[in-house]
């Protein structure tokens, strides 16, 4: 055989040899050392009674299952790729990259071990049916933030919904405008300063957040994944030996404990790693929120597949309350202020009171500014939403098994948002940028404009988040940053007579509106946050009819209408029935307490919230 | 050989290999800033109840940052409207019109106030526009008044 034809067949049998070795192909999962049979922690349980839905144990058994089913989806998804082809300079996974990369953030997200007691995945908060936003109906009406992996912590916020997430631009405070644009999370903690990309540094949080999956070190995500039935995958996408990292032997026991626990101390890296394994270490966690971002940029999160998108295209119409209620949404409501929606609208003369035009006649003259629109302006907002005593965060007051307290302030506690965020305040993060400090008091109470889109996503079953609902019901969701409103004809009326004063004149918090009226119907609580509240809305003037006009129109902006969404039908629970939308949930509203004022750890912060916050 | 094993190290070796599309921000452009606002209607009450009063006028659009303030200066005392609430609305920048309103808490019941507004960029550059002094009254302890509507 000549020198060339041996070089020939060595050469072929590598390729084969290096095609077998990155297929995909299960593998068992490297086997962790058997941990000792212990009885779980008890339950954190410091709420009064009635705070915790009757169902919840039972409910996060339902989740857990969906979520299992759907990670097994995946895991057949990824044996169905094609051998990886990994060639060019730089080289690129040819062909299937988008696939693999997605596919992988798939399983990571459907993956319950990547919590600390191995029972919570991203999704257990986040699933299809909801939009990627709350999926237990009772958690959505009473509670609000979803409990944690250790049972019951919670946190503080709804679950915000992973659609379109992804096209938020890293934040930045826009010198021209003089405003802050971008960032993920309701208070946009999540910058993306350092991957430049905020989604995915969104991903990196809810994993080591101690109210959520609960990790106590970033490298127990490796340590996780290194355990992981798709750990070739991974090491596929991101590396061979990506994950070859030696943790010490105590690794499984300290990401088997809750972050927070007191014998942490203040210590956030608790596995105690080389610096070359905690350099690969923070690579890999650094991966892990690139992978779920690609997952969320995907064709089966956010795949623009809704009527509204249809419509665009001319592929379909509008019915005349969809229609109605789109030209109310760029003009009378004055909603694509925010949640832009990629064109523009003008006013027409003469139809206003003293011949000053209203926007109520709007028409739409403009070319569409976007092929896709977002309906998000990626800016934030302070609505003036009243404090939800229902909301679990306020209940936490006593230190649990591990010695963690969640909200030593109890109701003290303020959700100033992006304005603690700046601050660097008691449950947010640290804010990366010092520059952005002073502009505190004029973010304070402002919440991220959510895109619009999938506001209204419910299951299959039943397709509406609106009492009574169809044949099959609804899905209770939770709207706003603390879920105050429980449909979508509540958070319009709110957008619409917020301001209203025979509404607003009683002066009380939530639970405490007079008898002769009806709570979110005709009597608004006061705000929790007085400061910067955005004044575009509030009195818009909408009748009831023209309301459920702009419900109709934020229907037509769930996707799935084109092509089916993946995994809406996945729900297993129980759809509601009857009722009113107007009034839905409000049988579950309690008294607000008498309110302390704002605790110096959120309003006593430098540069501290001016005018004073009550 | 040795080149055969180079390109395989290369070649699995695997990096950042996805280069992520960068967002498709839609943040547009600030509007070009009117040469001249002016008040077209108001400024007039919204709204009066006993904690909180509400003020309202509308100028023409006057472009610039998305959101501008809306200030209202004011007092009990005519020479003295050393008092001031500010709240931000957000341009449309399709409009031709913006109306600005203003919140104020906690006045004094059946007291006659003296106020001014302003409105301003979000970057603290005046609009170059201020109303007259002007006038009004709040309610009496559980009353309420319903003034200019949408």
């Amino acid at each position: 055989m000549t020198r060339r034809g041996t070089m020939a067949i060595l050469r072929t049998f590598a390729i084969v040899v290096l095609a077998v070795s990155v297929a995909p192909q299960p593998v068992p999962a490297q086997k962790a050392a058997p941990a000792k049979k212990e009885s779980p922690p008890p339950p954190y349980n410091p709420y009064p009674t009635g705070i915790l839905p009757a169902d919840l144990d039972s409910e996060i058994e339902r989740v857990s299952r969906e979520v299992r089913l759907i990670f097994q989806q995946a895991l057949a998804e990824w044996r169905a790729l094609p051998p990886p082809n990994l060639t060019g300079q730089p080289p690129t996974l040819q062909g299937s990259g988008y696939d693999m990369v997605q596919t992988l953030g798939k399983l990571m997200n459907y993956d319950e071990n990547m919590s600390v007691l191995k029972n919570q995945a991203c999704a257990s908060c986040h699933m299809p049916y909801a939009g990627f936003s709350g999926p237990i109906p009772s958690v959505n009406l009473t509670m609000v933030a979803f409990p944690g992996s250790f049972h019951f912590r919670a946190g503080k916020r709804t679950a915000q919904r992973y659609t379109y997430a992804p096209w938020f631009p890293v934040l930045q405070f826009n010198e021209t405008q003089a405003l802050f644009f971008g960032g993920n999370f309701w208070d946009s903690r999540a910058t993306g300063y350092l991957l430049q990309n905020p989604d995915a540094e969104q991903a990196q949080h809810p994993p080591v957040d101690t109210q959520e999956m609960g990790l106590p070190d970033t490298a127990c995500i490796g340590f996780r994944l290194s355990q992981a039935e798709y750990r070739p995958l991974f090491e596929q996408v991101w590396g061979r030996g990506s994950l070859n990292i030696k943790f010490p032997h105590d690794t499984e026991r300290i990401c088997g404990t809750p972050g927070g626990a007191k014998v942490f101390g203040t210590d956030t890296t608790p596995v105690k790693l080389s610096p070359e394994d905690r350099t690969q270490a923070n690579r890999v966690f650094d991966n892990w929120g690139q992978s779920v971002d690609a997952f969320e940029k995907s064709k089966e999160v956010s795949p623009f597949t809704s009527k509204f998108d249809a419509f665009l295209k001319r592929l379909t119409t509008l019915t005349a309350d969809e229609r109605a209620g789109y030209n109310l949404f760029r003009g009378k409501a004055g909603c694509n202020t925010c949640h832009v929606d990629g064109r523009g609208s003008t006013q027409t003369p003469g139809t206003g009171s003293g011949s000053i035009p209203s926007t109520t006649t709007g028409t739409d003259t403009s070319q569409a500014a976007t092929v896709n629109p977002l309906f998000t302006c990626f800016g934030s907002a302070n609505l003036g939403l009243p404090l939800n005593p229902r909301n679990a965060f306020y209940y936490q007051t006593k230190p649990d098994f591990f010695g963690f307290t969640p909200n030593p302030l109890g109701f003290a506690y303020r959700d100033l948002g992006l304005g603690t965020f700046l601050r660097s305040g008691f449950g947010s993060a640290p804010n990366p940028n010092a520059e952005w400090i002073p502009f505190a008091p004029s973010v304070d109470g402002q919440m991220q404009v959510m895109t619009a889109r999938n506001v209204a996503m419910a299951p299959t079953q039943c397709p509406t988040t609106e009492a009574p609902g169809g044949p099959g019901g609804f899905f209770q969701k939770g709207f706003f940053h603390n879920g105050y409103a429980k449909s979508l004809k509540q958070l319009v009326h709110f957008y619409n007579t917020r301001d209203v004063a025979e509404f607003t004149q009683f002066n009380v918090t939530s639970g405490h509106c007079p008898a002769g009226t009806m709570e979110k119907v005709n009597c608004w609580p006061m705000p929790e946050v007085r400061n910067n509240i955005d004044m575009t809305t509030g009195n818009l003037g909408l009748t009831d009819q023209e309301e459920n006009q702009v419900v109709a129109f934020l229907q037509t902006l769930t996707d799935g209408f084109t092509k089916p969404y993946p995994n809406r039908n996945t729900f297993t629970g129980a759809c509601m029935f009857g009722g009113m939308a107007s009034t839905q949930g409000n049988e579950f509203l309690i008294l607000t307490p008498p309110l302390p004022p704002c605790a110096s750890a959120v309003c006593g912060v430098a540069p501290v919230p001016n005018p004073p916050i009550p | 050989m040795n080149g055969l094993l180079l390109t395989l190290a290369i070649t699995i070796t695997v990096g950042s290999l996805l280069a992520f599309q960068p967002a498709a921000a839609q943040v547009l452009p600030p509007a070009k800033r009117a040469e001249r606002v002016e008040i077209a209607k108001g400024p007039e009450l919204e709204s009066a109840t006993n904690h909180l009063t509400i003020m309202r006028w509308t100028t023409n659009n006057p472009g610039g940052s998305d959101v501008h303030y809306g200030i209202v200066h004011y007092g009990s005392d005519p020479k003295d409207l050393s008092q001031t609430a500010k709240n931000p609305i957000r341009l449309n920048q399709g409009h031709a019109y913006t109306t600005f309103r203003v919140r104020i808490y906690d006045l004094k019941p059946r007291t006659t106030y003296y106020y001014t507004v302003t409105s301003e960029e979000s970057n603290g550059t005046s609009d170059g526009v201020k109303s007259t002094v002007r006038t009004f009254t709040t309610p009496a302890p559980g009353e309420i008044i319903v003034g200019a509507r949408p």
